[in-house]
């Protein structure tokens, strides 16, 4: 039996050690009405080599983006992954460990997650990270509770231009406790409404929350809204593309109290959107209502220095009903992850690569403004992703598809108003070439 | 050793050259964007390849990790993780799509998932599944969140959910993240429900009951029917964390128990790794009056093609961006595809033979916490050692010194001095031998010289580790001195 090492001679020994005739035995106690009476009904073990050819050729029924030229973001970016990330996060001593409950003899796992919480807050400008969440979605969730349980209010204020997965999350997470949501729309030229959020937000207000680049891919002027925030007592939560913040003001500078989002972008793959994990970071006095763990450094008993679990007292299993949040498992090798990508990368690194996105995505733009039809009525502050619309979008995106590209999301689904509005992203996997291909072949199309 | 933190091995001279220069005329970001969106410096290091691979590899090595130790840590399944499904997973057909692309390039994912789906209703009973939520506390999130839609829904007025005082810490962090007010109820005196205390709390206001079975003690909840009878009188719903799932596996089914929302943790049973705490997969499976409720979307097939089937009645909604851990969920089927009916039988059998078999041989010498038999897990209450001066925290420390991972210890929190002991059916008898004898050793250990686990460890990379100073001085992250 696969991965079983029980020998017969060895239960046969082990049941006359346990004092029991028989496997079946062992279960004796249990009410006869329970028990399944036959055999699942599920196929036979296969080999490992039968198994291989069998989840192989699903694999292999997938179109991956390498065998289109895709502008695909909307959330989730291809990136360049350096060669020496795999074999890093692929050790079993870190893939087979758990949670380092056991601080002497987990040392590693611990310093490598607090170099982590370190890169989270030298990239926001905040002063403490947990040591992640699940995904964007659920980070931004977490953060939105945080924000509730230290401001005592009872509304929540969102921007309509966050990711809607994550609005979406964030509806689910609050559907069993009684808070107000309120979204506010947006401007003509892609920004957040800043006119509307003056109006909504009031002395009940907890937080507001905005993302930047936001889903139209906007940069938005976030110390217009966090001003207006903290003149109310709320607190600004803001989404953030954490690869974005090589280039882009630190939010910590910016009036923001919680930064969250999805660290996908930091050395992790697409794999249809998961695993990534999602980050929180936020200032010195928020720190205990932060959900999920934490890694402090300390010392051992010989004063050296070491690194353990620490402020477990708001955790589900010491607080239980009273804790910040149920939070057990997280995505620490998500996290890892980045910090080893970070560190291959390093500060050129990720300068260049936020660089050469902007200019690629920049250039992509000043191309889609030469197509006639193509209308672009968005701000051109953007970083990686924008806008660009055009008559029966639809129709156009699958001729495109039709002539292996994918040009991008349609946004319709999300904003109906945008029913005709693509956006488009290049990071710095893109080539000149690629993207003149895309705007020659969509000549082409609308000829 | 070098104990230096990554920021303090930078160089600013060394640049990377992973990222290909694209070939149009650059622009300066103060040239394209508003300066006051822009940052004035970036603190990140600066390192080459080498000196960033010894880092980390020299970091791995500072721990203890499955494929290197044995680590029987109760109530979270540290199963042998095999090799194939990590080939699998990392497939470039399954690294490489994007969420957003077309069904129709999806479509192996999908069948994948479907497949997956199909597996585990067979092997629970449950009628559907939905893998978005990420972990066993994101699925009992989700399914306590289609509880309380489902009362809503039925006009029912409910307000509290039952939980065992046996129970973990999650399920009622849970209950309070769905609005519920949690009423604990006090375990017997073997660790088992009572049923007249279960009574007493019930009525009409009870929402759900939260379940492990078998529970935290590593018992089986005999009186699970008289439960279920109970809450369902009463209108409840009845809902299964399924982190011990494992010595159950084509013995019984949550559906048999009867349950009506169930997760199961695929990083426990299913054999995906721990990754030093996640990504694991809760998988949220339910009985036919709770598919309504399910998030969405659901994986659904029509003709040939599998497809996003977003029209759910009643949805939750979604619990985290997109699909779920989708490579976790590759690795999950890897598995099941080798086990198959047969071998799951086995996977259950030797779990739970194996956890006997060290319950019988260190009864004498340490204390059980219930007489009552027990299946894949057991907990020893170190209340002897502790009268003789070593606390169940001295004896998991001393554990590390023999190269064993320390079980889990004072959970659950009804058992005192408590370490829980799992070492599920991947390991062999000389593995669970070589751990008798330390535990025997090192109880003989406290009547020589207890200063040895007073002090221990001392063969890890440091010695016992000053938790409360960690959290008396809060320091979380790397400062540039200045």
């Amino acid at each position: 039996m696969p991965y079983i090492l029980n020998t017969e001679n060895d239960i046969k020994e082990m049941l006359r050690v346990a004092g029991v005739a028989t496997l079946d035995d062992l279960y004796k106690h249990l009410p006869s009405q329970i028990r399944l009476k036959k055999e699942l009904n599920i196929p036979s073990g296969f080999s490992e080599y039968e198994v291989k050819q069998s989840v192989t050729s699903l694999a292999a029924k997938n179109k991956t983006i390498n065998s289109f030229n895709s502008f695909l973001g909307a959330g989730l970016y291809d990136h360049y992954i350096p060669s020496a990330l795999k074999p890093l996060i692929s050790r079993a001593e870190f893939l087979t460990a758990y949670t380092p409950y056991q601080a002497e003899c987990s040392q590693g796992i611990l310093q490598a997650i607090y170099e982590y919480q370190s890169y989270i807050c030298l990239l926001t400008g905040m002063d403490v990270s947990n040591a992640s969440l699940f995904d964007g979605g659920s980070s931004l969730a977490e953060c939105v509770l945080m924000s509730l349980r230290i401001t005592k209010r009872n509304k929540v204020v969102l921007s309509s231009l966050i990711n809607p997965e994550y609005k979406k999350t964030l509806y689910t997470y609050l559907s069993g406790l009684n808070f107000k949501i309120q979204e506010i729309d947006f401007d003509a030229e892609g920004f957040t409404d800043r006119a509307a959020l003056k109006s909504v937000i009031d002395e009940n207000t907890a937080c507001f929350a905005l993302q930047s680049p936001n889903f139209l891919g906007t940069i938005e002027d976030i110390e217009k809204f966090s001003s207006l925030t903290k003149e109310k007592g709320a607190l600004t939560i803001l989404v953030a593309n954490p690869l974005s913040l090589s280039l882009l003001k630190e939010p910590a500078c910016q009036g923001v109290d919680i930064v969250c989002g999805d660290g996908q972008v930091l050395g992790g793959s697409l794999s249809l959107g998961g695993p990534s994990f999602g980050f929180v970071a936020t200032k010195n006095e928020y720190l205990r209502q932060m959900p999920g763990r934490i890694v402090g450094k300390t010392v051992d008993r010989e004063n050296k220095t070491a690194y353990c679990l620490t402020l477990q007292a708001r955790e589900q299993h010491i607080k239980r009903e009273k804790a910040t949040s149920n939070i057990c498992s997280n995505q620490s090798l998500n996290a890892i992850q980045a910090a080893i990508y970070l560190s291959l990368m390093g500060k050129d690194g990720m300068q260049k690569c936020a660089l050469y996105s902007l200019n690629l995505a920049h250039y992509l733009y000043g191309r889609l403004s030469e197509v006639k039809s193509v209308k672009l009525s968005f701000s051109q502050n953007f970083f990686n992703e924008f806008i660009w619309q055009i008559d029966d979008a639809k129709s156009v995106l699958k001729k495109l598809y039709k002539r292996k590209i994918i040009s991008g999301l349609n946004v319709g689904n999300f904003y109906p108003k945008l029913k005709n509005g693509i956006l488009s992203c290049c990071t710095e996997t893109k080539s000149r070439e690629q993207i003149d291909n895309f705007i020659e072949t969509l000549k082409d199309i609308l000829k | 050793m070098d104990d230096r933190l990554i920021f303090e091995k930078s160089d600013s001279g060394i640049k990377a050259s992973y990222v290909k220069k694209p070939e149009i005329g650059l622009k300066e970001p103060k040239e394209i964007l508003p300066a006051n969106c822009l940052r004035s410096g970036l603190e990140l290091p600066s390192l080459g390849e080498l000196e960033v691979v010894r880092h980390y590899t020299n970091l791995s090595k500072r721990n203890f990790s499955l494929d290197t130790n044995f680590y029987p840590l109760g109530s979270c399944t540290m199963k042998y993780n095999p090799k194939i499904n990590e080939e699998l997973a990392s497939l470039e057909g399954f690294l490489n799509i994007h969420p957003y692309q077309n069904e129709e390039c999806l479509q192996g994912a999908l069948e994948l998932i479907y497949n997956l789906e199909t597996l585990l209703c067979e092997i629970t009973g449950m009628k559907r599944f939905s893998f978005q939520a990420s972990s066993g506390a994101q699925g009992e999130l989700t399914g306590m969140l289609m509880v309380k839609k489902y009362h809503k829904v039925m006009k029912n007025k409910k307000r509290k959910v039952i939980i065992p005082d046996s129970a973990h810490g999650t399920n009622p962090a849970t209950s309070s993240m769905c609005g519920y007010e949690t009423k604990v109820i006090e375990s017997d005196k073997d660790g088992l429900i009572d049923l007249d205390k279960l009574n007493k709390a019930v009525d009409a206001e009870t929402a759900a009951i939260m379940l492990t079975n078998p529970n935290t003690l590593g018992l089986f909840e005999e009186n699970i029917l008289e439960v279920a009878e109970i809450i369902h009188k009463n209108g409840g719903l009845l809902y299964y964390d399924g982190a011990n799932f494992n010595p159950l596996l084509g013995v019984t089914t949550p559906r048999l128990m009867g349950f009506d929302a169930i997760h199961l943790n695929l990083h426990k049973t299913f054999s995906t790794p721990h990754g030093c705490g996640g990504p694991g997969a809760g998988a949220v499976g339910v009985v036919d009056k709770l598919l309504e409720f399910l998030p969405v979307p659901l994986i659904d097939k029509k003709k040939d093609d599998f497809y996003f089937n977003y029209k759910i009645k009643h949805s939750i909604g979604k619990v985290r961006a997109f699909y779920g851990n989708f490579s976790v969920l590759v690795r999950a089927y890897a598995y099941l595809l080798r086990l198959g009916r047969e071998g799951l039988v086995r996977v259950a059998q030797n779990a739970t033979l194996n956890a006997n078999y060290i319950k019988e041989r260190l009864k004498n010498d340490y204390n059980v916490a219930s007489n009552k038999p027990s299946m894949h897990e057991v907990v020893f209450s170190c209340t002897k050692q502790k009268e003789k001066g070593a606390s169940a925290l001295d004896i998991a420390k001393r554990l590390i010194d023999y190269g064993v991972h320390p079980p889990t210890m004072y959970f659950p929190l009804i058992v005192k001095e408590a370490l829980m002991v799992e070492p599920t059916e991947t390991e062999s008898r000389k593995t669970l031998d070589y751990f008798i004898d330390s535990m025997l050793k090192i109880n003989k250990e406290i009547d020589e010289n207890k200063e040895i686990l007073h002090n221990a460890p001392s063969a890890a990379y440091v010695k016992r580790v000053d938790e409360v100073k960690a959290a008396r001085n809060p320091d979380l992250r790397w400062v540039r001195e200045k």
